[in-house]
């Protein structure tokens, strides 16, 4: 029995890429779902997937002018999604077009631009590289890299923590206190595209949203307090990435989506079972008698 | 005392002057009741107050600090949806003092549980904020400005689709913070309410404003006999808090 465990759990991490692809992955885990979290509970999480096509064109950029180097291709990304962001903002404030739709826009063409720029200098193998990843493909710099921005996320998160809490809640409470709620949004969506510059070479830049999201949204049907939310969260996100890395290692299945998956699998189990908002909780509460639902 | 004050005030909203000449002082301690037709400006000018708004003309003097200012107003910008308990929302309101990067401290959440007391929602302590009643709502984000040690308290019909007991919990309280030298100014549209907590009327009619005294003020509209400000708060249970 232990043997077997040994030979499914432990033997894959003798490999030096499959030690460095799992501390990406946890890192990662880290610093992802907390973002997933306020995004949810802010009524963005597609914004994700918006601001991950946005990144995509500086991380072709990068890759076009320095091959395929992370430090590089980070750079870029971090730079075109920021841009993105504020151009969809200002776009929408001055046009008054809503923020989603001029997002749309911008996403959408900034997919088509980065598949562009890759296709042009490179092969079809590059552009399913930057696309969906590859986590088994970690070096040392990558590593640091990973997780550093991952920390950087962490602290960043913690210092503006209150202010978004706040802003969240209630941005005229905020503004009354003198802080302008698009400054703390502001940064906020930074560390967004920051994290999905960090996932975009372990899982790709459309898949990296996939552990920042899933985790977050999972999470909403276990816990109904913001601290449980984000542990909840991040634990799954761990979970998923060292079991997806697993899988795709026993089975020689594509990590990414390998991850991905377990965490997709994870969401689909809590909608039907979770204590909170799920199907079965539902059932549960429709058959509750009043007292129950009146006690502290 | 005052630290409020109008000076021939002209406010715009969209291009379309809204008031103006606007002047009056709002007393330290005393509790205005402001009113008028819905669009007569009442929001115009409590924004104009909280210094969110750029008046056309003249000036707001307003001596109290920015973070000692309060403003609930009708139309909540709160996420209820936000997973947040009474107790967390309540002390989100020592932002003055802490800001957003300092710890709160054991005094911090000894003064949290004593507002809830005296608001009587200690009970709901740990209540997610989805969960509460119109009612309960409005006493958390009194705790709330309570906990901001407000100077400045704006509240914008705070006894809409509040039950009576919590008005007269609200009412008490708010009086308490009027005593304690805090300035308010309540947008009320029920006469019965405005002659048990105005002690000054601001009425907001035709882009102008005018002051009265409550009881001027019954008396002509209400055809009663004026009655003092400050009445004993107790009420047979028949009393109709509602505004309908």
């Amino acid at each position: 029995m232990l043997a077997l465990l040994d030979a499914w759990l432990l033997a894959p991490f003798e490999y030096g890429f499959m030690r460095r692809a799992v501390v990406a992955g946890l890192a990662l885990s880290l610093a992802a779902p907390p973002l997933g979290v306020f995004l949810m509970l802010r009524g963005m999480s597609l914004i994700g997937d918006a601001m991950a096509h946005a990144i995509l064109p500086g991380v072709a950029l990068g890759f076009l002018m320095a091959g395929f180097s992370l430090p590089m291709m980070s750079l870029g990304g971090v730079l075109s999604g920021l841009l993105i962001a504020v151009l969809a903002g200002s776009v929408s404030q001055m046009t008054g077009h809503r923020e989603d739709s001029a997002m749309a826009s911008f996403f959408l063409i900034s997919l088509a631009a980065g598949v562009m720029l890759v296709s042009l200098g490179g092969s079809s193998v590059d552009l399913t590289h930057v696309l969906f990843g590859s986590i088994l493909a970690v070096n040392g710099t990558a590593l640091i890299l990973i997780a550093g921005i991952a920390s950087l996320i962490v602290v960043a998160l913690a210092v503006i923590f209150r202010a978004l809490v706040v802003e969240c809640l209630d941005p005229l409470f905020l503004r009354g206190q003198g802080v302008h709620g698009s400054l703390v949004h502001g940064v906020f969506l930074g560390l967004v595209v920051l994290n999905l510059t960090a996932g975009f070479q372990t899982l790709g830049t459309l898949m990296a949203v996939g552990l920042m999201m899933l985790p977050a949204t999972t999470a909403r049907f276990w816990s109904q307090r913001l601290e449980g939310l984000i542990g909840i969260a991040v634990v799954l996100a761990m979970i998923a990435s060292t079991g997806g890395l697993l899988l795709s290692y026993h089975f020689s299945l594509p990590s990414g989506p390998a991850i991905i998956l377990l965490a997709g699998l994870a969401y689909v189990l809590s909608a039907l079972f979770g204590r909170h908002h799920s199907l079965t909780a539902r059932l549960r509460r429709r058959a509750a008698p009043l007292a129950a639902t009146d006690s502290p | 005392m005052t630290r409020l004050q109008l000076e021939d005030l002209q406010l715009a909203r969209g291009g379309q002057t809204v008031l103006e000449h606007l002047n009056g002082r709002f007393m330290d301690g005393a509790i205005t009741a402001l009113i008028g037709a819905n669009g007569a400006g009442k929001s115009t000018l409590i924004q104009a107050m909280m210094g969110m708004l750029r008046p056309v003309a003249g000036k707001v003097h307003c001596e109290v600090p920015k973070e000692r200012r309060a403003w609930l107003p009708q139309q909540l910008a709160l996420d209820l949806t936000f997973p947040m308990s009474v107790e967390e929302l309540i002390m989100t309101g020592s932002w003055p003092s802490h800001g957003a990067f300092t710890g709160y401290c054991a005094a911090h959440y000894r003064r949290g549980r004593d507002i809830m007391a005296r608001l009587g929602i200690s009970h709901l302590a740990h209540r997610p904020l989805g969960e509460l009643s119109g009612g309960q709502r409005q006493r958390a984000l009194l705790g709330r400005t309570l906990m901001q040690e407000a100077k400045l308290l704006l509240l914008d019909e705070p006894f809409a689709n509040v039950d009576a007991e919590t008005v007269d919990v609200l009412m008490n309280v708010l009086r308490e913070m009027a005593d304690n030298g805090a300035t308010l100014i309540v947008v009320l549209h029920d006469m019965e309410q405005l002659s048990r907590l105005a002690d000054d009327v601001l009425i907001l009619s035709g882009g102008h404003g005018r002051w009265a005294s409550p009881e001027a003020l019954l008396e002509r509209y209400a055809g009663q006999p004026p009655k003092a400000p400050r009445l004993p708060l107790t009420f047979p249970d028949t009393f109709h808090a509602g505004t309908a």
